[in-house]
């Protein structure tokens, strides 16, 4: 392989995609979809720390931001909620394993991983909001020592909607102190686990929790973090991610900006700190 | 300094044509804008030196619509093409000093060490600016409030720094790049004469304090008042020499298609639109706080610079005279 | 200070004083003398902000549209062209008449704000094309009027502009339409300002389904204002505000003109805006309408 010289490297356009190969396509829930992308080659189409982003794109559909759950040597994986009212998202969700999409990326600041390690961790996520959230799970786990006990409050509408069951229910109970605790938020036939919302649990669960980890819907963040507050953790360690309208991905194009921060460049993760000095226009 | 009779104006853009590509400001019925010499010389358009044009020079940088890349989908299959960039350089004549300022701005953007932008680098790299310093400022010109040097152009963008003495202009190279454009130019007088008298802006005020009084300002019921009117149209925007968010967006021919890049504006209520229906920013008074934070606020504490460089041009042609100025004379009390 | 002008501002501070609007909309002096610009009064404290002059141009109602979910009562001053957009509105069911309260203004025609712009300071200024042309400079409707009645100093339709297009031949008005467009930025600032484009959701701000690209060239652009330009068609209500805000000076009159020209002829003469009832040129079907083209 070539290497590349001072020069060529600052001539890398950051808005070209690169092609990715979907190489599998699993299904999570009726909505959303875990795609396995490879480059052409093979390899990891780029490496991404855990919360990261990258743009995904059909060129002549559109082009979107979505977190990166998880990667391995030769592949990264995106998990994609299908909105009726979202073009690119059903486009992806009609698409057949080998097609070849455009990839760029990572994009982000990530989770600040330093900041979790020698801490009792209480992961908090909603729906399709596990996807970012299991990136840091996955690494965690990776770097177990590195890490205090995990407590992990996952919640869906229903036990259809849960992503992610394999983590959930086999692989994750069996990891060292440990613990996988999900909710669905009506009684349904067939479930004999937590019902609820996932903010009513937090306090009961993890209450000796140091660091907390939060990403869901918009509704989820808002009722979770005073929770969090309340249990006595200090701003800087409550960490959620935020979600806007993106196009470029690098800060350039204006539109996902909360006062002077791009959610695209300085988040997607922000503490409960950065959170309370920046508007509320989110 | 060097010099030309402006009645030999044509020869000396004749001579620029033949060395570079030539964008003179001109008036296309009735829009003044940046423009190919050869426009001029067709008489599509008239060259237009009286003031600043509507349209601002940052086409020559970031144009309204730009092909980024071309691509052809083809079943499963996807091939990418990079655009090619210009391969030859680029004289603008005429720019005010507030577009090179607002050209610094537009670095602090496109020309950041992590993201690079290398489409906006190849036209700075290639674009050759000869700023003409303003004699009669209009009134609704406001750049030396804004801290402007009207002497003299922001000295990171401006080639050759050009200078109008009534019956003749005058040249000074500012930049090698400059210099080495004007050493290949003949027929140039030599001068030793003074600067020309610059007639006083009218529009004043003191900025001093402005970033950090609107940080505490956000819920101010000031927006309510400045937002009012607003039609939430993109003509601030796009006229605005500072303005460069841009959408992302699809030209498509069956297989074939091309990516571009095309202005867009925080006053349209798609720019922040999520799919799934969740807008942050709402309603007129979301919008014009955020045009206005960005310009005043936010990209000081990103970058200890204003957006916003005097050039009055919203002022001027805003269609319902939300007045940025009197926003900040408002604000400063 | 003209009489008219104290009267709106002692109209203005009796009707917020009493309770009976909430929100009262005029216009205020701008930055630049030919500046009258829009003004939202809500206290009486604030009603010497209002003016009137030669240069209030600017069509008020369809500010109403952004009152329709607030609690408030809104009291606006009316020309006889913001009276016939105020009257559109309504036909459009785009506000309600309960909450508005429109003070009639007769007027005698406003003067050309670009042109005054491009003059020298003291330079007589002609009045804007739009207002020469206006047929009712009185208040079609209103709840209240101040000042006296003028006489209309147009009784006829011009339409010689578009005589003069209508006469080129084919190469000729393409290309002179082509030219026109080249100029447009595509702002909206004429969609946003015209009181027939009242849409909720407009086709142009979708851009994701396809229906125009976001690319600006000549053919785009013409796709945009021939777009427009139908949409209007029959409920243009001729303030020219859409040529008035344009800031590449496009003459978006014109094709509205022959619109309006072509529905004089195929329909009967049609003025737009004058009452809220009865049947509309172009959204108005009867059984026994000809259906040639079918």
């Amino acid at each position: 392989m070539k290497t590349a010289s001072a020069s060529d490297v600052k001539r890398i356009n950051n808005l070209v995609p690169k092609i990715g190969v979907v190489k599998e396509i699993l299904d999570e829930t009726p909505d959303v979809k875990t795609f396995r992308i490879s480059t052409p080659e093979g390899e990891r189409p780029f490496t991404p720390m855990p919360g990261q982003l990258g743009m995904y794109s059909l060129p002549a559909v559109g082009e979107a931001m979505f977190s990166v759950t998880n990667y391995g040597d030769d592949y990264i994986d995106m998990s994609i909620k299908k909105y009726n009212d979202g073009v690119l998202t059903s486009v992806l969700h009609a698409m057949e394993e080998g097609q070849e999409v455009g990839i760029r990326g990572p994009y982000g600041n990530g989770f600040p991983i330093d900041q979790f390690k020698g801490k009792d961790i209480v992961f908090v996520a909603g729906g399709i909001g596990l996807a970012p959230v299991r990136s840091l799970i996955l690494y965690c786990m990776r770097n177990r020592e590195d890490f205090g006990k995990l407590t992990i409050i996952y919640g869906g509408r229903s036990k259809d909607d849960l992503c992610f069951k394999e983590d959930l229910f086999e692989n994750w109970p069996k990891v060292p102190n440990t613990e996988v605790h999900v909710t669905i938020d009506r009684p349904q036939e067939g479930w004999d686990g937590h019902v609820g919302f996932v903010p009513d649990f937090v306090k009961e669960i993890a209450p000796n929790a140091q660091i907390a980890a939060v990403c869901g819907p918009p509704i989820l963040i808002k009722l979770t973090l005073p929770i969090l507050s309340q249990m006595g953790l200090p701003d800087e360690d409550i960490i959620t991610t935020l979600e806007l309208r993106m196009k470029c991905g690098i800060g350039k194009c204006g539109r996902c900006n909360i006062g002077s921060c791009y959610v695209c460049l300085d988040g997607p993760v922000f503490s409960q700190a950065q959170l309370n000095n920046m508007p509320k226009e989110y | 300094m060097k010099t030309i009779e402006k009645a030999k104006l044509d020869s000396l853009f004749a001579q620029l044509a033949q060395n570079y590509s030539l964008l003179v400001p001109v008036d296309y019925n009735g829009l003044t804008q940046f423009a190919p010499y050869s426009q001029v010389q067709e008489g599509v358009s008239q060259l237009y030196l009286d003031g600043n044009v509507t349209v601002s020079p940052k086409t020559a940088y970031l144009p309204q619509s730009e092909a980024m890349y071309k691509f052809r989908a083809q079943g499963k299959k996807l091939a990418i093409e990079e655009m090619a960039g210009l391969d030859k350089q680029q004289v603008l004549f005429g720019v005010r000093h507030c577009d090179t300022k607002a050209i610094q701005c537009l670095d602090k953007v496109f020309l950041d060490e992590k993201f690079e932008d290398p489409q906006y680098k190849n036209k700075r790299e290639q674009n050759i600016v000869f700023s003409l310093a303003c004699n009669n400022p209009k009134a609704t010109c406001f750049c030396e409030s804004m801290g402007l040097d009207r002497a003299h152009a922001e000295a990171s963008v401006a080639d050759v720094q050009v200078y109008d003495f009534g019956d003749s202009f005058g040249f000074e190279a500012i930049s090698d790049k400059g210099k080495a454009c004007l050493d290949k130019l003949t027929g140039l007088g030599e001068t030793a004469s003074k600067l020309p008298d610059q007639k006083p802006q009218t529009l004043k005020f003191d900025v001093a304090g402005l970033p950090e009084k609107l940080k505490d300002m956000f819920e101010d019921p000031i927006w309510d008042e400045y937002s009012f009117k607003c039609l939430n149209c993109g003509t601030c925007s796009y006229i605005c020499p500072t303005c460069h968010c841009f959408d992302i967006n699809n030209k498509i021919r069956g297989e074939v298609g091309v990516k571009l890049r095309t202005w867009d504006s925080c006053m349209f209520n798609e720019y922040t639109l999520m799919a799934g229906g969740h807008q942050p920013r709402a309603g007129k008074k979301e919008r014009v706080r955020n045009r206005f934070l960005h310009k005043l606020q936010y990209f000081n504490e990103k970058h200890d610079m204003s957006l916003c460089v005097g050039c009055g041009r919203c002022v001027a042609k805003c269609p319902v005279n939300v007045d940025i100025t009197k926003f900040i004379r408002q604000v400063i009390g | 200070m003209s009489d008219i002008q104290s009267e709106m501002r002692a109209t203005a501070k009796q009707l917020l004083e009493s309770g009976e609007a909430t929100v009262v909309i005029g216009w205020e002096k701008g930055t630049m003398p030919y500046n009258s610009t829009p003004v939202m009064i809500r206290s009486a404290a604030d009603v010497d902000k209002l003016i009137w002059d030669e240069y209030c141009q600017q069509n008020l109602s369809t500010y109403l549209i952004d009152f329709i979910y607030t609690e408030d009562k809104v009291a606006i001053f009316a020309k006889g062209c913001d009276t016939r957009a105020y009257n559109r509105l309504i036909q459009d069911k785009r506000i309600s008449a309960d909450k508005c309260i429109v003070i009639g203004v007769p007027c005698s025609g406003m003067k050309s704000a670009k042109a005054a712009a491009k003059l020298p300071e003291g330079a007589e200024v002609p009045m804007s094309k739009a207002c020469k042309e206006c047929r009712y400079p009185n208040p079609v409707v209103f709840d209240r009027k101040i000042g006296q009645d003028v006489t209309p100093w147009c009784t006829e339709k011009d339409f010689s502009d578009v005589e003069a297009i209508e006469a080129m031949d084919q190469d000729a008005k393409a290309a002179f339409w082509k030219e026109q467009y080249t100029k447009c930025i595509r702002c909206y600032a004429c969609r946003n300002i015209c009181p027939a484009c009242n849409c909720t959701n407009c086709i142009f701000d979708q851009s994701a389904s396809g229906w125009q690209s976001k690319d600006i060239n000549a053919s785009e652009n013409q796709f945009y204002g021939v777009t427009r330009a139908f949409h209007v068609a029959g409920r243009c209500i001729e303030c020219g505000q859409c040529e008035m805000v344009c800031p590449s000076d496009v003459p978006i009159m014109l094709m509205n003109k022959k619109f309006i020209k072509d529905i004089d002829t195929l329909f009967g003469a049609y003025e737009a805006g004058l009452e809220t009832e009865g049947p509309v040129p172009l959204s108005h079907y009867e059984v026994s309408d000809p259906e040639e083209f079918m």
